[in-house]
């Protein structure tokens, strides 16, 4: 076609114009639907395995080690006052309990220093996997006092699972029992 | 006189209604709804990752607040066990009141017991055999209950057959483990 004596161009310019309508109708009927059947709190759960002392089965290499592994579990005693990492070699202090206020319920609860916890399971389950290579530690004992909260005992096991010992078992003792065990270690308040 | 141009006509001869009005009647309004897409996707891939195709197995009561954790093991239908600081319920039946009493002393609850029992029976008797899966029991305890209540709950368990205990929590989200 000739161009026009202008110059100018006489091709007239079309935007391409798409029609998002049945995206949005298809989204209004998806998102409605979504959120009906969304779960925003995902609950799991936590195996607890049998707290036991030294296997009672045969005489096996693996019940050998098992019992063995028995034996060795490191323990983290938790007291209302403080905390304890027990081992066959020896029992470390590991941190005080300090008081928060709970926003929801507006009265104190027992709080304790897990970082410290992670810092000496750590230690420990080094030591432990590099004297006894041959056994896999996964087993751990939390001892705690009778009035120990259960979201404590949960704080507890993640630490533990972070380690490497996800299979938490509990033992419950009473206070004097601690007093007696725990007699030459520092008890502070 | 020379008729008068196009443009010149008067603009109400004859019409209701202008021509300017007349003229803009034809034109489509149009929305941009570009925006409002964006928003829509977002939402709607936020929405598909929270999505459980299995939707809700377990019900929380709402007289417990669950402790929170990292832990990650899927929550199975089990036998369910509430417990809180007042009661202790068994698949939704009340079973045995918690007082100081309870508290004072450690080992199996015998009504407890009993009634874990008595269910495992009732299991055995419907499926005819018992496998591992029917061995195991949830226990959904509230955060503030005590260790001495968990404890003797799952001795109570052990002692009537319940091998494997499974202990509830609400999954804490987006925080990386080392």
């Amino acid at each position: 076609m000739a161009q026009a004596a202008s110059g100018r161009s006489h091709r007239k310019k079309r935007g391409t114009v798409l029609d998002m309508l049945p995206v949005m109708n298809l989204f209004c009927v998806i998102i409605p639907f979504l959120l009906l059947s969304a779960s925003f709190l995902e609950v799991t759960t936590i195996a607890m395995s049998q707290t036991e002392g030294i296997s009672r089965s045969g005489g096996s290499t693996a019940n050998l080690a098992r019992s063995e592994e028995d034996r060795l579990q490191p323990k983290v005693i938790v007291t209302e006052r403080e905390m304890f990492l027990g081992t066959t070699a020896a029992t470390v202090h590991v941190c005080y309990s300090f008081q928060v206020l709970d926003q929801e319920t507006g009265r104190s609860i027992t709080r304790y220093d897990m970082d410290s916890l992670r810092i000496k399971l750590q230690e420990a389950h080094e030591v432990l996997s590099e004297a006894y290579p041959m056994i896999e530690f996964r087993k751990v004992t939390i001892l705690t006092e009778p009035r120990v909260r259960l979201d404590n005992f949960v704080e507890v096991v993640d630490v533990c699972r972070e380690i490497g010992l996800d299979q938490p078992g509990l033992q419950v003792a009473p206070p004097e029992a601690f007093a007696s065990a725990l007699g030459g270690l520092p008890r502070g308040g | 006189m020379a008729a008068p141009s196009k443009r010149h006509v008067p603009l109400f001869l004859g019409y209701n209604k202008s021509r300017a009005l007349l003229r803009g009647l034809d034109r489509k309004v149009e929305l941009n709804l570009t925006s409002m897409i964006d928003m829509f996707t977002i939402l709607v891939v936020f929405l598909l990752k929270s999505y459980s195709a299995e939707g809700a197995i377990v019900t929380v009561s709402q007289a417990l607040a669950l402790p929170h954790s990292h832990a990650e093991q899927r929550i199975e239908m089990r036998l369910q066990i509430d417990v809180n600081n007042s009661v202790i319920v068994v698949d939704g039946d009340p079973v045995v009141q918690v007082d100081e009493d309870l508290l004072s002393t450690g080992n199996s609850i015998p009504l407890l017991t009993a009634r874990l029992r008595d269910h495992l029976e009732y299991t055995a008797r419907l499926k005819g055999t018992l496998g591992e899966e029917d061995r195991v029991v949830n226990i959904q305890g509230d955060e503030a209950i005590p260790a001495i209540l968990l404890q003797r709950v799952m001795a109570s368990c052990s002692e009537a057959g319940y091998e494997t205990q499974n202990i509830a929590v609400i999954k804490i989200e987006g925080e990386e483990q080392e």
